[in-house]
């Protein structure tokens, strides 16, 4: 039988850097057919070649026994080459038989054939196993799987063969997790192509027929869903060398006192739910989750960023609510993962440095004295407080996003990727700096989805998924292997 | 992206700066040139006498662009607060509640279009064109839509008397201008002002309640508007439900002619008085040299939206 789709030696490259290595990869009509790897293995850059994003590449495509070099999206769809996104674009407002035939409702005449829309909206939706759900209501009141669903069917509607779906459970609940591995079954059995890319691998072993695992832009292996297992594609993901690097052994800390920062079943929809836990003076405790298990949002939340819907947050015993200001008063401190979010980069140093210590430093002599102070201890270069932000380098940027948590060491600080994109000398520094911040009695949230950075600098490591913490290593040794495991396992709660 | 801004950014930034002043300059030199009474001391008295008004409502103005916002309410809050000093002295309360009042009925209307913007989110421009409404409807409703002759006489001082042979609405203009300058250079108000407009989300994250930020400047405006029209219904000699609706188009036009982004975090008091000071030399001189009159405000206008593209191209790299 020949294949609905093959890539043969798929080359792509951005600027210096190598995205696909000489891809070959096919998918058959009725198959489900997985694509994992890690970040930056090249999922996204061949899933946009798929869906005709990228029109410059080296190599070919074969659809349907012709070859075929897509120039735009739109061709991709016009040929039943359909992509649904992470984030999805229905329109809440509307209904979801509207939003199933959105730009092509049926008409008669000039105006839409609503009795008619409504009618075969029924239909596909009772096909695809959702017969309960009322296509005149706005999909709004429906939940993230339908909205999913309504997307797939529209997918469907428009004649699409090959349906390429990028991390489709990401945002859903397990029970409409479930429910949609069931809707990919039947998708399959309606003789549908689905590329189906996840960083869960318990449904990818659930669901697909067969896996493939890309590395480094280069395809590992293609396996039969039936005959490998969880351990192997993270091992095949990771690569056999990388073991041997990336593992650390964690050497447990005598805990002086009571914690500092308590967490007691906090939860906030759509983020995480119930978590528990507590940190204590002079620790570093990583917490690791992959791209959108909620530890950002937990980060963020304990900052006063956000509201969680139910729980409690104790700060050296004390309760704590409000914004970012009530936060900073009672010791905490916090960088956001994206540090241009968190720094004026038309302004000096300084002043980014003092915006939270005002009250008590103000006036450019006192604030740059002080500011000279923390940059020289965070190893600013070149160390002028009077510069602007935007004229260092990245590396140097995070630092000053640091150092003014500096000014006044806060008894937690929660740190949210404070290495990404650095180079390798820039990341040691700046997990020097949380250490010695931990030495000094500071309790750091190291947060992360870098696992090499969890294992270089945590005492101990949490793993959250889908909102929840789902294992805690404290001791012994712990490997990026074991991290990742643990991150793309399950969603029972394990020790 | 890189991460250091390039040296053309840099040379733009400097550019974006001077250009006021360049202008400003350029402006004196050809109307000196072109017009034998332009230079002249008494000539400078006229210029600093026309946008004496202006440059109160420019104060407060000043403080909102930096927060990144707008007020398309002043003009109106301006002659609603005359209108109120008049109604309350013709009504015979004692001076100087009369005044008081009105600048307390300002502030207050601007503290409920700033407060919609801060904490329901509802643009500036939009709030704001509603409060104009408001205002603009209470003149007059409480005019009836006459003309409003009983004034208090602080008004009639401050806005037609002098002293030393200098006007006094020459003295609380500068006045006005000295403490918006202070308060944006020298307090941690006016530190949170500017961290706010050049980046909201990180003043935030530094603790700044930028939602309390925006909801001042916005009280800020509004009061120095109502100050601007307490004044100038003396120079006027009376109170009308229209009187200083014009003034709207100039007052912004001035603080963005000196170089306050439209963006947020960049210019200041500094900036605004060169720009006033553009839009006074280009008005009185342009009548000075024989220029159809019917051209004038076309010229105006000309000049105001170069100052607008020139403002959004070296702000452009901020939107991202």
């Amino acid at each position: 039988m020949e294949p609905l789709l093959r890539l043969s030696q798929v080359k792509k490259r951005f600027g210096g850097i190598e995205a696909l290595k000489g891809i070959d990869f096919e998918v058959f009509a009725g198959e489900v057919h997985a694509l994992v790897g890690e970040n930056g293995a090249g999922k996204s850059t061949m899933m946009k070649i798929l869906a005709g994003v990228i029109p410059d590449y080296a190599g070919e495509m074969v659809y349907q026994g012709r070859p075929l070099r897509l120039k735009n999206p739109k061709e991709a769809l016009d040929l039943g080459i359909a992509m649904i996104h992470q984030e999805l674009s229905v329109m809440p407002e509307l209904s979801v038989a509207e939003n199933i035939f959105l730009g092509r409702q049926p008409t008669r005449g000039r105006v839409v054939d609503w009795r008619r829309m409504n009618a075969e909206a029924r239909r596909i939706l009772e096909a695809l196993g959702y017969p309960q759900v009322e296509v005149e209501r706005p999909l709004g009141d429906y939940p993230l799987g339908v909205h999913q669903l309504a997307e797939i069917a529209r997918a469907v509607t428009s004649g699409a063969e090959l349906i390429i779906m990028d991390e489709p459970t990401s945002a859903l609940s397990p029970m409409e997790t479930e429910r949609l591995l069931a809707l990919v079954r039947r998708l399959a059995e309606q003789g549908k192509a689905i590329v189906y890319i996840s960083h869960f691998l318990e449904e990818v072993t659930a669901v697909a027929d067969r896996i493939t695992v890309l590395r480094d832009g280069r395809k590992v292996a293609t396996l039969k869903a039936g005959e490998t297992s969880k351990a192997e594609l993270v091992r095949l993901m990771l690569g056999k060398e990388a073991r041997f690097f990336e593992r650390t052994a964690l050497v447990p800390r005598a805990r002086e006192g009571a914690p500092v920062l308590e967490l007691h079943g906090l939860s906030r929809p759509r983020a995480f739910a119930d978590v528990n836990l507590a940190l204590y003076p002079g620790e570093i405790v990583g917490l690791y989750g992959l791209i959108g298990s909620g530890h950002f949002e937990l980060a963020e939340t304990l900052f006063g960023l956000a509201r969680p819907s139910a729980g409690q947050v104790r700060v050296a015993g004390r309760p704590l609510s409000g914004g970012p200001r009530r936060a900073i008063r009672e010791g905490i401190a916090y960088v956001p993962p994206s540090r241009r979010t968190g720094l004026f980069l038309e302004k000096p140093v300084y002043q980014n440095v003092s915006l939270p210590w005002l009250d008590r430093l103000f006036g450019p002599a006192r604030e740059l004295a002080a500011a000279g102070r923390v940059t020289r201890e965070v190893g600013l270069k070149p160390p002028d407080p009077a510069r602007v932000v935007g004229a260092f380098s990245g590396g140097n940027q995070q630092k000053v996003a640091i150092a003014r948590w500096l000014i006044e060491p806060p008894k937690v600080f929660l740190a949210s990727e404070p290495t990404r994109g650095m180079d390798v000398g820039a990341k040691e520094e700046v997990l020097a700096i949380l250490r010695r911040m931990a030495d000094a009695g500071t309790a750091v949230l190291l947060v992360s989805s870098e696992p090499e950075t969890i294992l270089a600098a945590a005492d101990r490591v949490l793993v959250m998924a889908k909102g929840r913490i789902v294992a805690e290593f404290t001791s012994g040794e712990v490997t990026k292997e074991m991290l990742v495991h643990a991150a793309a396992g399950e969603l029972k709660k394990t020790a | 992206m890189a991460d250091k801004p390039s040296r053309t950014s840099r040379l733009a930034e400097r550019a974006r700066e001077l250009a006021p002043v360049w202008t400003l300059l350029a402006l004196v030199v050809f109307f000196g040139v072109y017009s034998e009474s332009f230079l002249t001391l008494e000539n400078f008295g006229n210029i600093l006498n026309q946008v004496a008004l202006l440059a109160i409502m420019g104060t407060g103005i000043t403080f909102v662009l930096l927060t990144a916002q707008i007020d398309l309410s002043v003009s109106y809050m301006a002659t609603l607060a005359g209108v109120v000093a008049a109604y309350a002295t013709a009504g015979h309360l004692p001076q100087p509640w009369p005044i008081v009042v009105a600048l307390l009925v300002a502030a207050f209307l601007g503290w409920i279009s700033g407060a919609a913007t801060a904490y329901l989110g509802i643009p500036s421009f939009m709030s704001t064109l509603a409060m104009s409404l408001i205002a603009s409807g209470l003149s007059l409703y409480l005019t009836r839509g006459r003309i409003l002759f009983d004034l208090p006489p602080l008004s009639k001082t401050l806005g037609s008397g002098r002293i030393f042979g200098v006007k006094w609405l020459v003295i609380v203009a500068a006045l006005t201008l000295l403490a918006g300058h202070l308060v944006l250079r020298y307090t941690r108000f006016g530190r949170y002002v500017y961290m706010t407009g050049a980046n909201p989300k990180a003043a935030e994250l530094a603790g700044v309640n930028t939602r309390r930020i925006v909801a001042a400047v916005m009280v800020i405006a509004a009061f120095t508007a109502g100050l601007a029209g307490v004044v100038g219904i003396g120079r006027l000699g009376s109170a009308t439900p229209t009187a200083f609706d014009g003034m709207l188009i100039d007052a912004i036009g001035a603080v963005v002619l000196g170089g306050t982004s439209l963006f947020g975090g960049v210019g200041g008091i500094p900036q605004t008085v060169v720009g006033l000071l553009i839009l006074g030399v280009l008005r009185n001189g342009l009548d000075q040299v024989s220029v159809n009159i019917y051209a004038k405000t076309l010229i105006t206008g000309i000049i105001l939206f170069a100052a607008l593209i020139f403002n959004i191209l070296f702000a452009g790299k901020k939107e991202s």
